[in-house]
């Protein structure tokens, strides 16, 4: 691996930088300037299904959702491990499967815990 | 390792005992406090035997893990089983022992009986530790550890406020004396770099005679024998000590703690042959000793008293046998005294208990009918202290008395004198205690009893030992092998390698001998007689303490006023000094103390605002800080 | 490695105990597991391994680290038999997140690879802010969980900020990798290995609440349970500080020079701010918060120090510093209880007024700790502070010994108040039953800390 680096080789990620940074901001700058703009009390009144706003928006969630939120995204960033594992499947070999075997389970305990827990359960 | 094995089970088992009964006071039962109590010695007396039996002149180290390591001064905790070391224990565990046993006659009355064999046992741990720890540290732990003892014991009826004030003079007095060994321990580490006890002697011996540093170190450990071993000046807590329980004075007071000195010397004798000049020194310290307490033992009216001063006298004996480099001859006193010592004051004990707790020999009288054994046993230890053939005592003093006279004339004729006096005043208080008739009260001479069996058989063997104790080491003049002199001999190899002239053969002829024995037995027996002629056949008693007395028996019946001496010159200015000192303080340091206080309080308020609870504040003070740092290090120079 | 693993199986096993009927297997489970794990990491004694592909390094100062998280952690689950009385508390997730908190604190002991560092951080942190909010009934307990939680992201931040520039400048993660690189620069390293340097420490002095980044400290102690107060106050401050022995003295030794000012004038404004507010106080709980900052300053001279003694230094003080402060909590929880006021345990020095008239043994259990902590003669504490200011003398730093000192003279005011609250003031502390186990951790704790205030060559001898 090449360990010296000089500012120059940087430079790919500078202009990256620029452009990523550049398109936000120019096309903020461009919508906000060339779109029409017209005012009404119906228009700036914030729109909900055609059914009229009622009370606050901030109003307290049940805990649940953000659980099964949570858990979800949990088990689905664990799962992408299955892709690189099905990859390399073969060279990976004995060994792989073992410690993939070991991770299933894990991932399994800890969903009989979630079951037990009774935090799948809705009411 | 067997041995190894053996040696950490002669200390620990007391320990082991005083655990048990210190955690336990109150819950275990009284019949069981004696039993435990007294097991702990008497296994300890046996492994010491077994060691001693097993001992094969080779010395053996006991490491048992490196205590403090600074710097390059390393100090492990060790013990060391030589011959000196043998000796002293056998002697400890074995009246240990004798006397634990006595003691469950003696108290087993007491309300504060398990505390008692407690603290003996912790006593004995500690001067377990202080004879077999292979350096001045471990020496010095068990040196404070027996002084903490004694003065717990010395004060054990703390109810009584003389008592307390005994204790803490004792207390005071050996810390005097533990500074001087304390300053003697500090400067061997800085001239030896060590404080082994073969390291530092195999250092020393590459010193020439005379050595100013070993001067030095020599008077300041002899310091701290002086407060343990009740030397002049610091001796006037030991008759004082006799407030404790008797069996106590037995043990810590005549036996074991107050011959550490002893024992201290004899260790560190290559440091004493290398110095000369404290040895002339702890001579004439010795003598006087000597002289000044058996006189005053001469007219004293309390049986312990009398005894405390002998023993404070025989002390005086021990120093006087190794300051003229007679250590063996020491070492040997040391032994027949803590025999025939121990059975006087037990012997003592027994009477105070048959009589009431009386201590006035005034009171007392004709009590060989009503104590047949007591009166036995303590006949055989006077006879032994008044240095009559054969017993004990003749031996050990007549050697201390030969190598005196081979050093010096003279103190071998003040040797001679004490020893007149010492025999006067032991069978003055025998005949005043047991001949004659009963002075006590009617109501007390009904209860007259010999005392239980656990007191008599303690009696009777220390009275065995009191008679067969100086055949341990007969000198050649008499036909004798001299076999303590020959087991102790290796102790002394360096001091012999650094001073060959001093341990030459004797220059006394056998003749010589013979007479020097004939002198200082004719010169006990005839005191003797004089005693029996003034007290049993004219019957003189000792006046009441309100009779005006002659001005040479007023000055040694209170004890030369040294007392009221030392409260004059020493008490008195100290106390004004501290007062002094007391009414300065009141107005500078404590100005400096209260305002650094102050200072302390408003810093500490201030401070305590940063402390604001909000989030917000401290992830600025935060990055603030680190700004800071960042700034600091890489734009500032330093 | 193996209690490592061992740990993290018994984590999840205890997850399950939880689910049986009975509550009371909990707590013995989980200090047989803990102590299965203090048995099974000795076996690597006197060996020297490299694990998880050079991620983690185990030898004897591992080890001895490790070992006194676990007899620290082992305490305090001995300590907690009051969970299993209360009906909203969940013991064996405590115990589980105790364990797994654990398994971090021992990455961080043995890193040698600083992925293996931050992992191990988070993981303590991670456990660390959900036990202090356990209480969730209580507000100050949520708002302690919440403020750690910010502030300990905050330092996380620069901590992984640092890593990439020290992977910028060296191209490697490991310990050794950039030990080599900073011998082969021949004296000018690149910038970006100081940036990452310090910033690496500073997140690092966070964790184990330096001055200035200490302002957590009090309000998340004050405000978590008493027990994971205790568990904090040890057991992160010990993996703390193994990591930043670690990180300086393996990698960092040759640049020396460099740090030791920043981290001397840290030391020294720890010690100040430790000790000095400690004064305050009226709050016991909240007066050892500030006490451990202050013990952070006395293990930070070690650092700063960075020499021979070091190593031992550090073990032995972090050593008699856990014991002495798990029992003054033990204690605490204890006489706590005892008085509330509006529904909440009573902390103040107040609460221990009379406490040696019928309480003779916690009394004398806290006046040991105390002691310890004061650095008194005859207490291991006493030895620890001997050893730290050894070393500062070996690199001759007086100045600092001297505000060292000067800082203990303060500790003993504060200390020594509730030594005089219990033996001289009066109060109607009634009777206090305790359960035998727990009086025997106590007691203990305290033989151990008298032992080895005796007897420090006992310690020094394994090491």
């Amino acid at each position: 691996m090449n360990t010296t680096y000089l500012p120059s080789d940087y430079l790919p990620i500078f202009i990256q930088l620029v452009l990523a940074l550049g398109f936000i901001v120019g096309s903020m700058i461009v919508s906000h300037n060339i779109g029409p703009k017209r005012h009404s009390e119906k228009k700036d009144d914030p729109f909900e299904c055609g059914i009229p706003v009622k009370g606050d928006a901030r109003t307290p969630i049940s805990i649940k959702y953000f659980l099964i939120a949570i858990l979800f995204v949990l088990f689905d960033v664990e799962v992408i491990f299955l892709y690189p594992w099905a990859v390399n499947f073969k060279g990976l070999g004995m060994e792989g499967f073992i410690e993939m075997i070991l991770f299933m389970g894990l991932l399994l305990a800890g969903f009989y815990y979630i079951l037990r827990k009774g935090v799948l359960k809705w009411e | 390792m067997q041995t190894d094995l053996l040696a950490i089970l002669i200390p620990l088992l007391p320990l082991i005992g005083f655990i048990i009964n210190g955690m336990g006071f109150r819950h275990v039962p009284k019949g069981l406090v004696g039993i435990l109590g007294t097991l702990g010695p008497l296994v300890s007396f046996a492994c010491s035997l077994l060691l001693f039996t097993g001992f094969g002149g080779q010395t053996i180290k006991v490491p048992l893990f490196d205590w403090i390591t600074v710097g390059h001064l390393n100090i492990p905790f060790a013990f060391q089983i030589d011959q000196l070391s043998l000796i002293m224990l056998l002697i400890v565990t074995g009246v240990g022992s004798l006397i634990h046993i006595y003691s469950i006659g003696y108290m087993k009355h007491d309300e504060g009986y398990g505390k008692f064999m407690a603290f003996l046992n912790l006593f004995l741990f500690f001067m377990l530790l202080l004879v077999m720890g292979s350096n001045y540290v471990i020496m010095f732990i068990g040196w404070e550890g027996v002084g903490l003892c004694s003065y717990l014991l010395i004060g054990f009826w703390n109810k009584n406020t003389s008592y307390n004030n005994a204790a803490r003079k004792a207390f005071v007095m050996n810390r005097i004396g533990d500074l001087g060994f304390l300053l003697g321990i500090f400067m061997i580490m800085g001239a030896f770099g060590s404080v082994e006890y073969t390291e530092v002697f195999e250092q020393a011996a590459g010193f020439p005679i005379g050595d100013a540093t070993v001067v030095a170190i020599t008077m300041l450990l002899f310091v701290g024998a002086m407060g343990k071993s009740a030397q002049i000046p610091l001796y006037t807590w030991l008759p004082d000590a006799m407030a404790g329980p008797t069996p106590v004075s037995a043990l810590i007071h005549a036996a074991t703690m107050v011959t550490a000195g002893i024992y201290m010397v004899v260790r560190s004798n290559v440091l004493y042959t290398l110095s000369p000049v404290t040895l002339e020194i702890i001579g004439g310290i010795a003598i006087a000793t000597a002289l000044l307490a058996a006189s005053i033992g001469l007219v004293q009216n309390d049986i312990k008293k009398v005894l405390a001063y002998s023993t404070v006298s025989q002390l005086g004996y021990m120093f006087l046998g190794l300051s003229v480099m007679g250590y063996t001859a020491g070492m040997f006193h040391v032994m027949t005294h803590a025999f025939f010592k121990a059975l006087l004051f037990l012997g003592a004990g027994s009477v105070i208990h048959a009589v009431a707790d009386e201590q006035d020999i005034r009171k007392m009288g004709g009590l060989r009918k009503y104590l047949p054994i007591t009166y036995w046993t303590f006949l055989i230890a006077t006879i032994a202290i008044a240095g009559i053939p054969p017993f004990a005592g003749f031996f050990s003093k007549d050697e201390i008395l030969m190598h005196a006279y081979q050093h010096n004339k003279l103190l071998w004729v003040l040797g001679v004198i004490g020893s007149a006096m010492t025999s006067f005043y032991m069978f003055r208080l025998l005949f005043l205690t047991f001949f004659g008739r009963f002075r006590g009260s009617e109501h007390t001479r009904e209860h007259l009893h010999e005392s239980p069996a656990t007191m008599t058989v303690p009696l009777v063997v220390l009275a065995v030992l009191s008679i067969i104790g100086g055949f341990f080491n007969v000198p050649e003049a008499l036909g004798g092998e001299a076999r303590l002199a020959e087991f102790l001999n290796p102790i002394f190899n360096l001091s012999r390698r650094v001073r060959p002239s001093a341990f030459g053969e004797t220059l006394l002829t056998h003749s010589e001998e013979y007479m020097l024995m004939g002198i200082s037995t004719a010169v006990a027996i005839v005191s003797a007689i004089a005693a029996y002629v003034m007290y049993v056949q004219r019957v003189s008693l000792p006046e009441a303490d309100t009779v005006e007395r002659p001005v040479v028996q007023k000055v040694l019946y209170n004890k030369y006023y040294v007392d009221e001496l030392y409260e004059t010159i020493i008490v008195k200015p100290v106390r004004g000094l501290g007062d002094t000192f007391y009414s300065f303080g009141e107005f500078i340091i404590d100005g400096i103390v209260t305002g650094t206080g102050w200072l302390v309080q408003q810093a500490s308020g201030q401070l305590r605002r940063l402390q604001t609870g909000s989030i917000g504040f401290y992830v600025f003070a935060m990055v603030v800080s680190i700004a800071a740092i960042l700034c600091l290090r890489f734009f500032v120079r330093f | 490695m193996l209690p490592i693993i061992l740990l993290s199986v018994f984590g999840i096993v205890l997850l399950f105990l939880g689910f049986l009927k009975t509550r009371a297997v909990l707590l013995p489970a989980a200090l047989l597991f803990i102590l299965i794990a203090l048995g099974a990491g000795f076996l690597e004694w006197n060996k020297s391994y490299l694990y998880f592909g050079d991620m983690l390094l185990i030898n004897n100062l591992a080890i001895l680290f490790s070992t006194i998280v676990l007899i620290s952690a082992f305490m305090v689950v001995a300590l907690s038999g009051d969970f299993l009385e209360d009906e909203m508390a969940q013991p064996a997730e405590y115990y589980a997140i105790l364990l797994f908190s654990i398994v971090g604190a021992m990455m961080m002991i043995g890193y040698e690879n600083l992925i293996m560092l931050f992992v191990g951080v988070e993981i303590l942190s991670v456990s660390m802010y959900i036990l202090t909010g356990s209480d969730k009934r209580n507000l100050r307990s949520n708002e302690a969980a919440l403020k750690y939680f910010l502030m300990g992201s905050f330092a996380t931040g620069f901590m992984l900020f640092g890593m990439a520039l020290l992977y910028g400048a060296v191209g490697s993660f490991t310990l050794t990798d950039i030990k080599s690189y900073i011998l082969l620069s021949h004296g000018r390293p690149s910038l970006l290995l100081y940036m990452g340097e310090l910033l690496v420490l500073i997140g690092m002095l966070f964790k184990v609440s330096a001055a200035p980044f200490h302002f957590w400290t009090p309000d998340v102690y004050e405000g978590a349970p008493t027990l994971f107060t205790a568990f904090m106050s040890t057991v992160v401050k010990t993996a703390g500080f193994a990591a930043l022995l670690q990180l300086l003295s393996v990698s960092f030794s040759a640049i020396y020079g460099f740090w030791w000012v920043i981290l001397a004038a840290i030391t020294a404004l720890t010690l100040l701010a430790g000790n000095l507010t400690a004064v305050y106080q009226n709050s016991f709980k909240r007066m050892m918060a500030y006490s451990s900052i202050s013990h952070a300053g006395y293990l930070l001279i070690g650092l700063a120090a960075l020499g021979q003694q070091s190593r031992s230094a550090l073990v032995f003080y972090s050593l008699a510093y856990s014991l002495a402060t798990i029992s003054a909590f033990g204690i605490l929880l204890l006489v706590a209880k005892q008085h509330t006021t509006d529904g909440r345990p009573d902390e103040s020095y107040s609460a221990f007024n009379g406490l040696s008239r019928n309480n003779p043994l916690l009394a004398f259990v806290l006046a040991v700790s105390m002691l310890s902590l004061a650095g008194i003669p005859l207490t291991a504490g006493f030895w620890g502070k001997f050893m730290l200011f050894s070393a500062a003398v070996d690199r001759g730093m007086v100045w600092i010994l001297i505000l060292a000192v000067l800082m203990s003279a303060v500790g003993i005011y504060y200390y020594f108040r509730v030594v005089i609250a219990m033996y001289f003031r009066e109060g109607q502390a009634g009777r206090i039953r305790v359960a035998p186990f727990y009086q025997f951790i106590l007691i203990a704790a305290t033989a151990l800390t008298i032992i080895l205030g005796i007897v420090p060559g006992l310690f020094q001898n394994i090491m």
